[in-house]
C-alpha cells in the first residue's frame, strides 16, 4: 500500500452536533457496510455509548473511497470520544490522523470542546476540514456559523463545507475534500517499525487488541514485537485492519491503520498512547505523548447486599480489561461493609462506570458521592495523599491539606458572563482571564478546586446559561487551603461513607443543608434516628427523623388481598435497594445528597 | 424441620365457606371511594338480580350441598334494592347452597335508605347483622365525603334498626380527613359510642387513585392527610373503644363480646369465600378468582350460559389463579397477624402446611419480638399492642 493513497482522519465535534450521524453516512456512501447492516451510529459499539449519543471509546474503520480522479483510496477514519473526561484518548486519536473534520452545528455554533478539539488538532499538526452540519434544522445559521470558523481557524467561510448528515445533503463532497486536502501519511515506510497505540480492548481469545496507526516501518504477522513503554514483548496472534469488523491481513505498512491482536492478558501492558515496536531491530525512540492516563475523581462503590461483594470485583476486574484508566483497590467501610475505591478520569467516566456495572452485570451497587485526591502535610513533616474523607488523619496531625485546582474555561454568550462569574467564585474559583471572541461571545479563564467543579458546578453552569455556556478543563496544580473534614453522625454513630472535606469557611453552611437534606431521604424507622453534622468534635447542625408512628394498611377484606400483598411485596423489594447502617435503612441517594447541596441558592 | 421443598400438598380446610355478593350501585359516589360501583343505574337492577341469581345457580350445581357459614351483601350500596329483590336472591342462595350452618346474614347499608318498615322487611327476608356508613358525626366531614345523610340521619336510622329488632349492628366510621382536628374525630367517638352498637369498624382515610378527594389533594386545594395525626386518632379510638368494653379483635375492627364479624374472620382465617357480582373477588377450591367489573358484561355473561362449569368457575369469572404453597402461606400470615388475639392458629398452621410457623420463621419472629412487635405462645403467633401501629413492617418480612 502506497502512503500517497492513505487518508487518515477523525471527526472531532461537541457532544450532539453530529459526529456519528456523519460517520455512518460516509460508511454508507463507501458501502463499507451493507444497508441492511447498517445500525444508526455504527461506530459507537456500545450500548450504553448509543443510547447516550456519546462516543465513549475510540474506534476505526477503514473504507475505500473511489475519488472524481478515478482513483481509489483507502481512508481510515479514526472516531474520538466526545467527552471532556477522555480529552488524553483523543489526542492519541488525532495523533493517528494527518487531518480532521471539524464538525460544528449549524444553529450552536463553536463551543467549549470544539475549541478544545481544534487546539489539540493543531499541536498534533492536523490539517483541519470545517464542517457546518445540521443546515436543514429550522433554527440553523450556516453563514453565520461558517464565519464562527473563518475567525477561528482562517479557512474562508465560503469554502466550508454545508452539509446534512443526517438527511445526507451535501455529505458527498466531504471525502472528496478529505482526499483532496488531508495529506496522505509521510513516515519512513524503510525504517525501523512505529506503531501508535490509540486505542484497545480485550477480546479472551485474542488477548489485548491494540488499536494502531503505523507510522515508520512494517508490522509483519511473523514479527516479535514490543511495547516501548511498559517493556511487554509478545508474538502477535493476529494483525488485521477494520472493515469495519476485524479482518486479518499479512502485515501493516507506513501509513495504515488496523490491529495487533496482542495475545497480552492485561491492558496495563498494552497501554494507549503507547509505541509498538519489533522486539529485534526495533526503533530507538518511541512516538512523543505517552503518558499514563491519571485518576481525578474517587468514590466508594459498594455492593447493596454485602453477598455481592465477589461479583462486584469480578466486574470491576472485567472492566478493567477495557478500560486501562479505572482503578480501584478494595476499601472497608464502617459504615458499608467491603467495597472498593474506584479512581476514575472525571465525573462522566464515573457514570458510565456505575451504570454498566449496574446493567451489564446486573448489581445492585451504591456509590458514595465523588472525591478529589488530597495532599496532607503533617506535622512531623511527612506527607500522604489520600482520596477518601475517611482517610483523613486526626485534625491535630495535620499541618496543611493541598487540593488539586483546575483550568477552566468557559465558552458563552456575553450575557451571562456575571452570573457565570458568581457561581464561580461561590465555588471558590478565581477568575484569570476574559477574552472576548467577537462581539457576542466569550470565553472565560479561571482557575477552580476540582472538588468544587465535580459537585454539581457543570450542572449549575447550564442552568444559568439556558444550556449555551460549554465548559472544559485540565489539571493545573496542587495548592493549600483551610479545608475541615465535615463528619456526619445517623443515629449518633459518625457514617464514613457520608464525611466530606470542605472548606472552613462553608462548613456550617453545608452541614446545614446535607442534615437537611437527609431529613428528607432518610424514612422514618422503628426508632427516632438524630442525624447530626460536626466538625472535629463540634456539632454544627441536627435533625430528628421522627420515629414511624404507623405502617398499616386501613382494611384488608377478601376483595384486596392479591392487591394489597403485591402492595407490600412491593414496598419490601423498595427496602431491598436500601443500605443498613448500623440499625439504620439508608436509601442510596442518601450517599449522593453531597452533591446536591446547592440545590436551591 | 420439613423442607419448603418436600410439601408441595396444599390443605386448605374443607369448612363451611363464606358467601359475599357484591351490588355495584350506589345513588351517588362518594369522594373517596375507588370500589366498583356506578350511579345512576337503575335500569340495571333487576337484570343484575337475574344474573345474580343464575350465578348462585351455576355454582349450586358445581358443587351441590355446599355448607354456607356466612352471607355478606356488599358494595356498592346494598340497601338500594327493595326486599322483594332480596327475596329472589334469597330463594336462590336457599335453592343453591346448604344453610344449617348458616351463623350470620349481613346488610351493608346507608342511612338514607333505612327506614323502620324497610328494615322490619330486611329482618323477614333474611337478614340479622346491619352495617351502617355513618362515618362521622361533623357535618362538615360528611360534605367533604359527600355523603347523602347528615348524622342526625344515621341516629335516626340506628334507631330504626334496633326497633325493627336488628341486635347485631355495626357503624362504619372513616378518620385521617385532610384538615380533620383531633377533638373532631373525639367528638365522633363520644356521640358514637352513645348509640352503643354491637360492632366498629374504623377506617383510616386512603387517598386511592382517581377519586375526587385524591384529585383535590394532587391539586392542592387540600391539605395532604398528616400521618402522625391519624396515629393519634388510632391512638384515641384504641383508648375510649376500650373504655366502653370493646374488644378491638382485628386492626381496624372492634366488637361487643361474641359480637365478631363472623363473615370478615373467615377472611382473616384465609378460609374460602364466594365472591358474586361484578368485581367480585372469591377463594374457594383452592384459587383465587375475579368476576367480571362492569355490570353490563356480567349481565351478558351470565345470560342463558350453555355448559357446565368447575367450580368455583362461572360464565363471569374473569381471571382464576390456583394459589400455591408457598403463596398460601404469606396470605394466611399476612390475614391471620390482623387478628390481634388470634393471630395465626400454630396448630392449624401446621396441620395447613406441614411445619410449625415458629420453627420455620424463626429468624424473623425472633427479630419482631426483640422489636417488641410479635408474641408467640404455645397456641399462637400475633402482634403486641405495639405491633398494631406497625403491622406491615412486620407482615413484610413473611412474604
Amino acid at each position: 500500500m502506497t502512503q500517497s493513497h492513505i487518508r487518515n482522519f477523525s471527526i472531532i465535534a461537541h457532544v450532539d452536533h453530529g459526529k456519528s450521524t456523519l460517520a455512518d453516512r460516509l460508511l454508507e456512501q463507501t458501502e463499507t457496510v451493507a444497508d441492511r447492516e447498517m445500525q444508526a451510529q455504527l461506530l459507537d459499539s456500545m450500548d450504553l455509548e448509543r443510547e447516550r449519543g456519546v462516543t465513549i471509546k475510540a474506534s476505526a474503520v477503514r473504507m475505500n473511497y473511489k475519488a472524481r480522479d478515478g482513483q481509489t483510496y483507502v481512508i481510515n477514519l479514526i472516531d474520538t470520544p466526545g467527552h471532556v473526561d477522555f480529552t488524553y484518548e483523543v489526542s492519541r486519536a488525532l495523533q493517528a490522523c494527518e487531518g480532521a473534520l471539524l464538525v460544528v452545528d449549524a444553529s450552536q455554533g463553536v463551543e467549549a470542546q470544539t475549541l478544545t478539539n481544534v487546539y489539540l488538532a493543531l499541536e498534533q499538526d492536523l490539517e483541519i476540514i470545517p464542517v457546518v452540519n445540521k443546515i436543514d434544522l429550522p433554527a440553523a445559521q450556516p453563514d453565520e456559523i461558517a464565519q464562527e470558523l473563518e475567525d477561528l481557524i482562517g479557512i474562508p467561510a465560503e469554502n466550508i463545507l454545508r452539509i446534512s448528515a443526517k438527511s445526507g445533503i451535501g455529505v458527498s463532497d466531504v471525502l472528496e475534500q478529505v482526499v483532496r486536502d488531508v495529506p496522505p501519511p509521510s513516515g519512513d515506510a524503510d525504517g525501523p517499525a512505529r506503531a501508535l497505540v490509540f486505542d484497545s480492548h480485550y477480546d479472551q481469545y485474542k488477548g489485548v487488541i491494540a488499536y494502531v496507526r503505523v507510522i515508520d516501518g512494517t508490522l509483519s504477522k511473523r514479527d516479535m514485537m514490543r511495547l516501548m513503554a511498559t517493556e511487554a514483548k509478545f508474538e502477535p496472534v493476529e494483525i488485521g485492519v477494520f472493515s469495519p469488523i476485524m479482518f486479518p491481513v499479512e502485515k501493516l505498512e507506513a501509513g495504515e491503520v488496523g490491529y495487533v491482536a496482542t495475545g497480552l492478558k492485561t491492558i496495563k501492558e498494552c497501554r494507549v498512547g503507547d509505541t509498538i515496536t519489533l522486539a529485534t531491530k526495533g526503533a530507538e525512540k518511541p512516538l512523543p505523548g505517552y503518558e499514563q492516563a491519571k485518576p481525578m475523581v474517587f468514590a466508594g462503590i459498594y455492593p447493596t447486599d454485602n453477598d455481592d461483594y465477589h461479583d462486584l470485583r469480578d466486574a470491576l476486574e472485567k472492566l478493567q480489561l477495557n478500560d486501562a484508566s479505572l482503578v480501584y483497590e478494595p476499601e472497608t467501610s464502617q459504615a458499608l461493609n467491603f467495597g472498593f475505591r474506584v479512581g476514575f478520569l472525571g465525573l462522566f467516566h464515573m457514570e458510565i462506570v456505575q451504570e454498566r456495572l449496574e446493567r451489564e452485570y446486573d448489581l445492585d451497587i451504591l456509590a458514595t458521592a465523588p472525591s478529589v485526591k488530597y495532599e496532607v502535610v503533617k506535622k512531623d513533616g511527612s506527607r500522604i495523599f489520600i482520596d477518601s474523607p475517611a482517610q483523613l488523619p486526626d485534625e491535630n496531625a495535620i499541618d496543611e491539606i493541598r487540593e488539586p485546582w483546575m483550568k477552566i474555561q468557559i465558552y458563552t454568550p456575553q450575557t451571562y458572563i456575571g452570573p457565570i462569574m458568581d457561581l464561580v467564585i461561590k465555588k471558590r474559583g478565581e477568575v484569570v482571564t476574559t477574552e472576548y471572541l467577537d462581539a457576542t461571545r466569550v470565553i472565560m479563564h479561571y482557575r477552580m478546586p476540582l472538588a468544587e467543579l465535580i459537585v454539581d458546578f457543570y450542572d449549575r453552569l447550564k442552568s444559568i446559561t439556558q444550556g449555551y455556556a460549554s465548559l472544559d478543563y485540565q489539571i493545573d496544580e496542587y495548592q493549600t487551603d483551610d479545608l475541615v473534614k465535615l463528619d456526619v453522625l445517623v443515629n449518633n454513630e459518625p457514617i464514613d461513607a457520608l464525611a466530606m472535606i470542605v472548606h472552613r469557611d462553608h462548613a456550617y453552611h453545608k452541614g446545614q443543608k446535607l442534615v437537611t437534606k437527609l431529613k428528607e431521604l432518610i424514612p422514618r424507622q422503628m426508632f427516632a434516628v438524630p442525624i447530626q453534622a460536626a466538625v472535629g468534635k463540634r456539632v454544627i447542625s441536627r435533625a430528628n427523623v421522627k420515629a414511624m408512628r404507623k405502617d398499616v394498611l386501613a382494611k384488608c377484606y377478601g376483595g384486596d388481598i392479591t392487591r394489597k400483598k403485591k402492595l407490600l411485596e412491593k414496598q419490601k423489594k423498595g427496602k431491598k435497594r436500601m443500605k443498613m447502617v448500623g440499625s439504620v435503612e439508608v436509601p442510596q441517594e442518601a450517599f449522593m445528597a453531597l452533591l446536591s447541596l446547592d440545590d436551591d441558592d | 424441620m420439613p423442607s419448603m421443598t418436600h410439601i408441595q400438598h396444599l390443605t386448605i380446610p374443607d369448612e363451611p365457606v363464606a358467601l359475599y355478593l357484591h351490588v355495584p350501585f350506589c345513588r351517588s359516589i362518594c369522594t373517596y371511594c375507588a370500589f366498583n360501583t356506578y350511579a345512576d343505574s337503575d335500569d340495571l337492577y333487576q337484570p343484575y338480580i337475574d344474573a345474580l341469581c343464575m350465578e348462585l345457580k351455576i355454582l349450586g350445581q358445581s358443587r351441590p350441598n355446599t355448607q354456607l357459614k356466612t352471607i355478606f351483601f356488599g358494595g356498592g350500596t346494598p340497601s338500594v334494592l327493595t326486599p322483594q329483590q332480596f327475596e329472589q336472591i334469597f330463594e336462590a342462595i336457599n335453592r343453591a347452597f346448604e344453610t344449617s350452618l348458616l351463623v350470620e346474614t349481613t346488610l351493608e347499608s346507608n342511612p338514607n335508605d333505612l327506614s323502620e318498615p324497610y328494615l322490619r322487611d330486611l329482618r323477614a327476608v333474611g337478614f340479622d347483622r346491619i352495617s351502617i356508613g355513618v362515618q362521622s358525626a361533623n357535618q362538615s366531614e360528611l360534605d367533604l365525603y359527600g355523603r347523602r345523610h347528615n348524622f342526625d340521619e344515621a341516629v335516626s336510622s340506628f334507631a330504626a334498626a334496633r326497633r325493627a329488632g336488628f341486635d347485631n349492628i355495626n357503624l362504619d366510621l372513616i378518620y385521617g380527613a385532610p384538615d380533620q382536628p383531633l377533638s373532631a374525630w373525639e367528638t365522633t367517638l363520644t356521640r358514637v359510642l352513645d348509640l352503643n352498637p354491637e360492632h366498629f369498624s374504623l377506617y383510616n382515610l386512603e387517598l386511592k387513585g382517581g377519586t375526587d378527594i385524591t384529585k383535590r389533594v394532587e391539586t392542592g386545594t387540600l391539605p395532604s392527610p398528616d400521618d402522625d395525626l391519624a396515629a393519634d386518632m388510632y391512638d384515641l379510638a384504641t383508648d375510649m373503644l376500650g373504655q366502653h368494653d370493646y374488644d378491638q379483635y382485628e386492626i381496624s375492627n372492634w366488637s361487643k363480646p361474641g359480637r365478631q364479624s363472623e363473615h370478615n374472620l373467615q377472611y382473616w382465617r384465609n378460609l374460602p369465600y364466594l365472591g358474586l357480582g361484578p368485581g367480585a373477588h372469591g377463594f374457594a377450591n383452592g384459587i383465587r378468582y375475579t368476576v367480571v367489573r362492569l355490570p353490563k358484561r356480567y349481565i351478558d355473561r351470565l345470560t342463558s350460559p350453555e355448559k357446565q362449569y368447575a367450580y368455583p368457575h362461572t360464565p363471569a369469572t374473569a381471571k382464576a389463579v390456583p394459589v400455591d404453597y408457598a403463596t398460601d402461606m404469606s396470605e394466611t400470615i399476612m390475614m391471620g397477624m390482623r387478628m390481634l388475639h388470634e393471630g395465626i392458629n400454630r396448630e392449624r398452621f401446621l396441620a395447613r402446611f406441614g411445619v410449625d410457623m415458629v420453627d420455620h420463621f424463626s429468624e424473623i419472629i425472633e427479630k419482631h419480638r426483640a422489636y417488641g412487635l410479635l408474641a408467640v405462645d404455645d397456641q399462637r403467633v400475633h402482634l403486641t399492642q405495639q405491633g398494631r401501629f406497625l403491622s406491615n413492617a412486620v407482615i413484610r418480612d413473611f412474604i
